[in-house]
């Protein structure tokens, strides 16, 4: 890698001060392997003041530790601290998250990167916290109405989170089809929200027409509660072929109590699940098949991110570009999922089975 | 002056430990200090804070009641599923609301009061049947779009940076404050939680007490969970969920003897304040929440044992060398609040 001082006097619109690779240097840079930095694209100036808090839905949660390492990852990287990690405890999430905004807000860290778990309810909370000058950057589930929110940094095309998810059960159940359910996070998770609207209307297409959705129901990311629901759903729908969960913690639990109860032969379980947890029922067939992202790279990107927007160097706008370490060229976006959002699309899923599951 | 201090012991032990979270919290953090984080502080926890009120005279008359965090939650259903239905006035929805508070401790003070049943058992039948109702109603659903005239209500101040939780909690507090040390009721709550037996000889209607008590008890957590509801802008099943430990650990570590008999209102409102501060403090100071509430948990284990161990310690030194006993307290001696006659001497050694 070879760089040279300089002052770059010519360039006044970028600063392009990309922190050295192992972090911490301060000296501007620039680089020039990069195979010609696209047109207009920020490469973010590390080392500048910048206080934050990384808040997930819950804590205790693999998915949302990955993403605070990717977190800390993009600090490192930046030269700047590492966002404070702090959520509320799974049974008491929405007031939790709204208790840390606040406190955010008295605080007045420079930003707060936010797993939306408790729908519009957020809402006051980060009104307060903007008031006093925080930026506030969702990530993994956003605010429904964009109120108050910067942008928000998406793991996937949330439509095609619903594609992706009918594709798989029409792949499970075969070309017979049959009766199948959700099992969700909690009700006010706008990002299973918008999912699950997205794969009823991906159901609509005639090449689905074999699949029947015969109920939703919510477990609220708790291992006994999910598994709870999962035996109930079975119990309830006599005929049920395959239990679909979008979340981590709903698709192992589901798994585990198909397992339990040996009625792997009878209900598969798929969804969004962490190759970790689901290795072994994915090869004894339990679960077929499922499909995720990488949570470290969603919290790396989401530092770079609410870095860039809270330090005024990425313009929360649409069309403005940014470069993400080592993630390469990121456009913020209109978020065709929410009325007035903007977001940043990471991409792309990985779909697992026997073959690739580890 | 020696028995004044002997008497508010608690409190001034309270007072202390609360003076010494906000030293802490000070040294802690830069912004704790604002006005806007007091405010927080309060809006945080104000439901439970009301509850905690009248709590403290069910706990002090000898009774408990452990379903008031389930009829939150019942009473917040009851909001979101009539606006959900849409079929009458929002206002109205939230009057039917109150009244089904009012209704499920009616209930709890019928059995308990008519027919004998222990507070105890009636309450817990309480939780698991209002949380049940709380779940049919609601669903698995979060329902939310409450007029804006409600949320505003229960998010923005009403006057000045106070909001209408906030002035509820204080009006509250010094109604029950007056109620229990300036008037007959509030003395028969005493002397009932002391002994029962003794009250009914002496011509107190302990059914009517409890029974006022309990319905009172049952229509603060109707309003609550309203309250609640406005704040957050929807209504899940499991609103208000576990938050019964959270309001009976508020009104213990407040002094009050979960045996009854005795306790005030001025140790609650320092436990309260202690709770609200040292959860800002460690909020601030970035502490997991997990972490939040093993602290909280380790404070009121160390705030009943301490006092009693003094008073062990105390009456073991006293068998030991001279009788440095003070002189009994009589009942009036000016710090405004009515003690019952005590019949039982190791009562007194409850209090904290």
């Amino acid at each position: 890698m070879k760089t040279r001082l300089s002052l770059l006097a010519g360039v006044i619109s970028l600063a392009l001060l990309a922190a050295a690779c192992g972090g911490g240097s301060e000296e501007p840079t620039e680089t020039t392997s990069q195979a010609g930095a696209a047109e207009g694209v920020v490469t973010l100036q590390g080392g500048k003041e910048f206080k934050s808090i990384l808040l997930p839905k819950f804590t205790g949660v693999a998915v949302f530790d990955q993403a605070n390492q990717g977190a800390q990852e993009a600090a490192r990287e930046l030269g700047v601290d590492a966002a404070q990690f702090l959520g509320p405890t799974a049974d008491n999430s929405v007031a939790g998250q709204i208790e840390i905004v606040t406190n955010a807000a008295t605080q007045g860290v420079n930003a707060v990167m936010i797993s939306n778990n408790a729908g519009d309810q957020i809402e006051p909370a980060v009104k307060s916290a903007v008031d006093a000058g925080v930026k506030v950057v969702s990530w993994d589930s956003p605010i429904p109405s964009g109120e108050g929110e910067s942008l928000f940094v998406a793991q996937v095309d949330f439509d095609e989170t619903g594609t992706v998810m009918a594709d798989m059960a029409l792949e499970i159940l075969g070309a017979d089809g049959g009766r199948f359910a959700i099992l969700s996070a909690s009700p006010d998770a706008a990002n299973q929200n918008a999912w699950i609207a997205a794969m009823k209307e991906a159901l609509k297409d005639p090449k689905y027409s074999k699949l029947e959705l015969v109920d939703t129901v919510y477990g609220n990311d708790e291992s006994e509660k999910s598994y709870n629901e999962a035996l109930a759903l079975v119990d309830k729908h006599a005929d049920l072929k395959l239990i679909m969960a979008p979340t981590t913690v709903g698709i192992a639990a589901a798994a585990k109590a198909m397992q339990d109860e040996k009625l792997c032969d009878k209900v598969k379980v798929s969804g969004l699940g962490l190759p970790d947890e689901m290795k072994a029922y994915t090869q004894n067939g339990c679960a077929p098949q499922f499909a995720l992202w990488s949570f470290t790279d969603l919290g790396y990107l989401t530092f770079y991110a609410a870095y860039g927007v809270a330090t005024d160097q990425i313009k929360a706008e649409e069309g403005a570009k940014f470069k993400a370490g080592r993630m390469g060229d990121y456009t913020v976006e209109k978020d065709p999922t929410r009325d007035n959002g903007l977001r940043i699309l990471m991409g792309p899923f990985t779909k697992y089975d026997k073959d690739n599951v580890g | 002056m020696r028995d004044r201090v002997l008497r508010w012991r608690t409190e001034l032990l309270l007072a202390a430990i609360l003076l010494g979270v906000v030293a802490v919290n000070v040294s802690l953090s830069p912004f704790y200090l604002r006005t806007g984080n007091f405010v927080n502080m309060f809006q945080l926890s104000i439901e439970k804070a009301i509850v905690a009120v009248i709590m403290t005279l069910v706990i002090i008359n000898g009774e408990i009641d452990l379903s008031v965090a389930s009829v939150m939650g019942f009473s917040a259903a009851v909001v979101a599923a009539l606006h959900e239905g849409g079929s009458v006035p929002f206002a109205v929805a939230v009057v039917v609301a109150l009244l089904a508070g009012a209704g499920a401790g009616l209930l709890h003070g019928l059995f308990v009061a008519r027919m004998g049943l222990p507070s105890l058992v009636v309450t817990i039948a309480g939780l698991i049947g209002f949380r049940g109702a709380a779940r049919v109603l609601v669903g698995d659903r979060s329902i939310g779009d409450f007029p804006e005239w409600f949320d505003r209500l229960g998010q923005d101040p009403l006057v000045g940076r106070f909001s209408l939780a906030f002035i509820i909690f204080v009006v509250g507090i010094v109604a029950a404050g007056v109620v229990l040390q300036r008037t007959a009721f509030g003395r028969s709550v005493y002397v009932i939680g002391n002994n029962a037996e003794v009250a009914r000889y002496s011509g107190i209607s302990v059914a009517r007490v409890k029974l006022a008590l309990l319905t009172t008890s049952g229509f603060v957590a109707g309003l609550a969970g309203v309250l609640f509801a406005a704040r957050l802008g929807s209504v899940r099943g499991n609103l208000a969920e576990g938050f019964e430990l959270d309001i009976i650990t508020m009104v213990l570590l407040g002094g009050v003897s979960i045996f009854g008999g005795s306790g005030t209102l001025v140790g609650v409102a320092l436990s309260i304040l202690i709770i609200l501060n040292l959860r800002s403090g460690l909020g601030l100071a970035n502490i997991q929440a997990t972490t939040q509430t093993g602290i909280i948990g380790a404070l009121l284990i160390a705030s009943v044992l301490v006092p009693n161990l003094v008073d062990r310690l105390g009456s073991w030194r006293r068998r030991s060398g001279p009788a440095v006993m003070p002189p009994p307290a009589s009942s009036d001696t000016g710090a405004g609040e009515v003690r019952p006659v005590v019949t039982d001497p190791n009562r007194t050694a409850h209090r904290g």
